[in-house]
């Protein structure tokens, strides 16, 4: 089975709701900001590969806080070398992988990936991984053993992608500041 | 790449400084056995308390320094150098000041994190990246080595080179730099200034 990508990321943020979130680039950052556009939001335009790592580096720095990395298939498997130094971390994060087998900002080609995500994570040192195929399934997670890795088959997209990302990579930075109370190092250095 | 005479040059200078003469009581030894906690020291004390990178001989007193855990500076071992810059481009963003160390041999893994994270959003990341293949070296160096300046000019990033003599000012040199670019910055070490 198979889920809609915006429904998967609506019940996601539900049932995230008071964490912040690192999307990956291209259709899961514009289709996170469509699902519900958030401070707590911080969406990489590139750099793919690269949301884990990001939100690895912000869950190391609020340990009181849960992070959301939202990963796409191929840009979880751009960079499965990072799965061991979060795993090592312990850090409070959750790694949601949106898969559809596709790279479909890209026109739809197939992305090379693991046959079995949530068995890799579970060697490279993750916590707890697991595959969720439905809604009321997903929106009953704890995320209480972390780091965490979520699995979401999803059906390639019918529904209308969401418009590119609104503010500017520097409006981004400043409101995931102030989403996270801390003030601007580079001023202060 | 070094022309041969290039290479026997670059030797001469390194023999001449006395940075190969294997006395351990040698000055110069003894000034440079200090260096790794005083460029420690210096990113600490302008608020850098978060690292990561992938190890290069060059900076193996800096790793040692990291991995004892008592530099005041959280230190995460990535695998691979892009992973580095985008764990501590993390913590940068969550408001702590953090740096990277690597082998100018990943700069090129970090490409695509450098010019499509940190240079659109401004966020202002020290690279300590070891300057291997600059003088006399193993062949896999020869190339970044030659081209590692002409490399970090096209990206129009400021690039210091590390002077053991003055190692705290060449940090604080770095991290000015990158904070008032709000670009990267690098620290490069060569074998002159080994930490």
């Amino acid at each position: 089975m198979s889920l809609a990508t915006q429904a998967a990321l609506r019940t996601v943020l539900d049932a995230a709701a008071a964490d912040f979130v690192v999307s990956t680039c291209g259709y899961p950052s514009r289709d996170l900001q469509a699902v519900g556009d958030r401070r707590e939001h911080f969406y990489l335009v590139g750099s793919m590969g690269m949301a884990a790592p990001v939100a690895l580096g912000v869950a190391l720095t609020h340990p009181d806080r849960r992070i959301v990395a939202v990963d796409g298939d191929g840009s979880v498997a751009m960079n499965l070398g990072c799965l061991p130094m979060v795993a090592a971390s312990g850090a409070q994060l959750v790694h949601v992988v949106l898969d559809n087998g596709l790279h479909e900002s890209t026109g739809g080609q197939a992305t090379v990936r693991p046959l079995d995500l949530p068995a890799l994570a579970l060697a490279a040192g993750y916590r707890s991984a697991r595959t969720v195929e439905h809604l009321d399934e997903l929106a009953a997670l704890t995320f209480d053993a972390t780091p965490a890795l979520v699995h979401i088959p999803c059906a390639p997209r019918t529904a209308a992608i969401g418009a590119r990302i609104r503010l500017t990579p520097a409006q981004l930075v400043a409101r995931a500041r102030a989403a996270l109370d801390v003030p601007d190092p580079e001023e202060n250095a | 790449m070094f022309t041969t005479a290039d290479r026997a040059s670059a030797a001469a200078l390194l023999v001449t400084s006395g940075l190969h003469a294997d006395t351990p009581s040698h000055p110069a030894r003894a000034r440079l056995a200090d260096a790794p906690s005083v460029v420690l020291d210096a990113f600490r004390e302008v608020g850098y308390t978060f690292a990561s990178g992938v190890p290069c001989s060059l900076l193996a007193g800096l790793f040692a320094a990291l991995e004892r855990g008592d530099s005041g500076i959280e230190y995460v071992a990535a695998p691979r150098e892009d992973c580095a810059v985008g764990v501590a481009t993390g913590a940068l963003l969550a408001g702590r000041p953090s740096f990277v160390l690597m082998q100018n041999s990943g700069l090129g893994y970090c490409l695509n994190v450098i010019t499509s994270l940190n240079m659109i959003y401004g966020l202002a990341l020290p690279l300590v990246v070891s300057w291997r293949g600059r003088h006399e070296d193993a062949v896999e160096h020869d190339v970044i080595g030659a081209r590692l300046p002409d490399l970090v000019a096209s990206l129009g990033l400021a690039f210091i080179v590390l002077d053991p003599d003055r190692a705290a000012a060449c940090v604080g040199e770095v991290v000015d730099r990158a904070c008032s670019t709000r670009l990267p910055a690098i620290l490069a070490v060569d074998a002159n200034a080994k930490l």
